[in-house]
């Protein structure tokens, strides 16, 4: 089963790719986070669920 | 106005208190085959579903600073889904069922799905769209690929050719059909039980314990590696199946990845606790959050155990996976929502919670339920699996009868009801209090408009994180790329399905009287108890005979490997006991296996088959592939009935009972007596 599997399986381009995808996103994703500067900005959204301001309806 | 919303939110929280799960209570029910979908889609659609959605109106509303976009489509969206609720309580105990795990439903059913949750995504969309707030907080970003990525599963795994107007035939077949129904089974639990409940968690763990969530970078960096990653996963619930060996790896390999963004979600959480844990005594509902933390954190933390192709192995097919589910769905999402509950009614009816002490009994009462079912689960399971597999040092099984296996863990069985039973009476104490606290809330609370003013423009400097969090659109494509990136390159290759298969090992197509058959078998829901895949494992093949190969189910629309094994494989079963075998054991299984816990099917010898139906289903499977000549789709049914006839006469000549050739049990002898039989190896 295993080598009739491989045998047929002739699309490595899309393992490849799929790779190359996933790891250029994770260093993305990772670079984005931890720039510099961002700190500030981060106290600001995680303390977003505490604002006490609760929501109104545009429509009175 | 507010008054409406919190009507709306008193109906979403009265449908999850109506289709709770009695049938999990009893698994020797007489019709498990059919109240087992009904069990599972209840506790995913109709609990978790309305869960998520009270968590997600009530939640957004405040993230975004701004009311839903439109009320009445928050109604047409509450009304709809109350609708299909009640229409698979309906269909599925009458046996309309498509056959595939979790998305039984049949295709009218399925249409209204769909267009219900494209209401949700609209109403959800605007508000985003007209939000007060700049910023999209984190818990808004899982609703988004909660949305997408569910209407993406849906639309695709229920592509189906109807037939009449319950019955239809999915597109895919065999691996395919397995392939997309895993891909979809999987994310079911990845986007309807896993993105949303994380959702909310990161909105009512802070606001319960008051404090900011312990890391808003761990939660970006996990957030989007649970995306990437999870939508990969599928295969692993085919391991040691027919596919394609390089697909189980792929998927095994995900799923083992898969564990590192989990936990960052629990670490996240639990985290934000740290330095409040005194306030256990003083909120008692954050005791619930802590639970389902913990319980997410075990659960996600077998599944990549249970990936393991060697673990696999083992617990595959047995109740170690029922056990797994379970310490997830009644762990992880019941106790996050009830926490919710208890968080969310008192505040919307300004009030307080009529009973802690009620509270308290209900949490530890519904702990110790999940720890019972779970740990007899696991139990019995690992017994199982042992003793499936157990060789002598001749080369013979242990155990050859199947029903050894199960008798030994019926004891097991007794605790799980138990466990269950615990659970349920927990969550009775809720609705008592909950209840309670809504009668005893003060009528004419007069609300007062809140101010709110546009946030998050000016104040912080525009830099390039709040640019892309802060477009809905833009952000809601990456989530959608990334879900789809995974999803074409795990399905793409067994839509070339050809690839797979040896020329010289086409498989016959089932007769149109075995295909009949094959109809009630799904109907009935034997693919609940039986599998119909040997996997090449020694003791498997000793048992069953020959493993299973791609070719013999390639014209099976839906697949049938089953997923678990209450009773024995059904792959080779054809041709290995007589017609008469076959109709008594049907009848009363215990005729011919004395200790069998399966139930009577008396009334497949009292309703007629429907042979008219046999032309069109045929015509609607060549469309789709199967290699039918006109011949035998325009003589289905007449071919079926001499066919049926011949079944019925053999069954008479042995001693059985006279006239049963139009009946359903014919046609399912039929069918059973097919497996198997088509595209031996040659």
């Amino acid at each position: 089963m295993k080598q009739e599997g491989l045998k047929y399986f002739t699309d490595l381009h899309l393992t490849s790719i799929g790779l190359m995808i996933f790891f250029v996103f994770f260093i993305c994703v990772l670079v984005w986070v931890f720039r510099k500067n961002s700190k500030y900005f981060y106290n600001e959204m995680q303390n977003m669920p505490l604002k006490d301001q609760e929501f109104t309806d545009a429509r009175q | 106005m507010i008054w409406a919303a919190a009507a709306f939110l008193f109906g979403v929280v009265a449908a999850i208190q109506i289709p709770w799960w009695p049938a999990n209570l009893n698994l020797e029910w007489i019709t498990f085959g059919r109240l087992r979908p009904l069990h599972t889609n209840a506790a995913i659609f109709a609990f978790g579903g309305n869960a998520i959605f009270a968590g997600i109106y009530h939640s957004s509303q405040r993230l975004l600073k701004a009311r839903m976009f439109s009320d009445l489509l928050s109604r047409m969206h509450f009304w709809g889904w109350q609708l299909i609720i009640v229409a698979a309580a309906i269909t599925l105990p009458l046996g309309y069922s498509q056959a595939k795990e979790y998305a039984e439903l049949e295709w009218p059913i399925d249409i209204a799905i769909a267009v219900v949750w494209v209401i949700f995504a609209v109403n959800f969309f605007m508000t985003i769209h007209r939000r007060r707030e700049k910023h999209l907080y984190v818990a808004l970003w899982f609703y988004i690929s909660t949305i997408i990525t569910v209407a993406v599963l849906h639309i695709v795994n229920s592509i189906e050719i109807p037939v009449s107007f319950m019955k239809s035939f999915p597109v895919y077949a065999g691996i395919q059909d397995a392939m997309v129904q895993w891909w979809y089974g999987h994310n079911a639990v990845a986007f309807f039980l896993t993105t949303p409940f994380l959702g909310l968690m990161y909105y009512y763990v802070p606001k319960a314990a008051n404090r900011p969530v312990y890391s808003y970078r761990l939660s970006i960096v996990h957030f989007w590696s649970l995306v990437f990653i999870y939508i990969w996963a599928g295969p692993h619930h085919l391991l040691y199946t027919s596919m394609p060996e390089w697909a189980q790896t792929l998927g095994m390999i995900f799923s083992v990845m898969l564990w590192a963004p989990s936990w960052g979600g629990m670490i996240n959480g639990l985290l934000t606790l740290k330095g409040s844990w005194n306030l256990l005594r003083t909120q008692p509902l954050l005791k619930f959050f802590v639970a389902a933390l913990t319980f997410y954190g075990m659960a996600t933390f077998e599944g990549p155990l249970l990936s393991i192709k060697s673990v696999s192995a083992l617990g595959h097919y047995t109740d170690w996976i029922i056990g797994h589910v379970h310490a997830g769905t009644l762990g992880w999402n019941g106790f996050l929502t009830f926490g919710i509950l208890y968080y969310m009614i008192p505040r919307l009816w300004k009030t307080e919670l009529y009973s802690n002490k009620l509270l308290e009994n209900h949490f530890w009462m519904g702990l110790l339920g999940v720890i019972m079912y779970y740990v007899s689960m696991v139990v019995a399971g690992i017994t199982q699996g042992l003793m499936w597999r157990a060789v002598n040092k001749d080369g013979t099984l242990v155990y050859p009868d199947f029903i050894e296996t199960v008798v030994r863990i019926i004891p097991l069985y007794w605790v799980r009801a138990l466990g269950g039973m615990l659970f349920l009476i927990g969550f009775l104490l809720m609705c008592y209090n909950i209840y309670m606290t809504i009668k005893l809330a003060p009528k004419q609370v007069k609300e007062e408009a809140v101010e709110v003013t546009r946030t998050g423009y000016n104040e912080v400097p525009g830099t390039g994180h709040r640019k892309l969090e802060g477009m809905g659109f833009v952000f809601s494509v990456l989530a959608f790329l990334a879900i789809a990136v995974g999803s074409f390159i795990e399905i793409y290759p067994t839509l070339s399905l050809h690839k797979y298969i040896t020329p010289t090992n086409v498989t016959e197509p089932y007769t149109a009287l075995e295909i009949a058959g094959r109809s009630i078998y799904q109907k009935e829901g034997c693919y609940v108890c039986h599998s119909q895949q040997i996997r090449p494992i020694v003791s498997e093949v000793l048992r069953y005979g020959n493993a299973s190969t791609i070719e013999e189910s390639m014209w099976d629309h839906p697949f049938q490997w089953g997923s678990k094994r209450t009773g024995p494989d059904l792959a080779r079963v054809g041709k290995k006991y007589p017609n008469l075998w076959h109709f008594s054991h049907m009848m009363d299984p215990r005729t011919v296996t004395p200790a069998s816990i399966m139930p009577n099917y008396p009334w497949l010898a009292d309703k007629d088959t429907d042979f008219l139906r046999l032309r069109k289903e045929l015509s609607v499977l060549r469309r789709l592939g199967v290699p039918y000549d006109d011949d035998t789709v325009v003589n289905a049914d007449g071919i079926a009935q001499k066919q049926a006839k011949e079944i019925a006469a053999d069954i008479e000549a042995n001693g059985g009972p006279k006239g049963m050739e139009k009946k359903e049990i014919i046609a399912l002898i039929a069918y059973l007596q097919a497996l198997g039989q088509k595209g031996k190896a040659q």
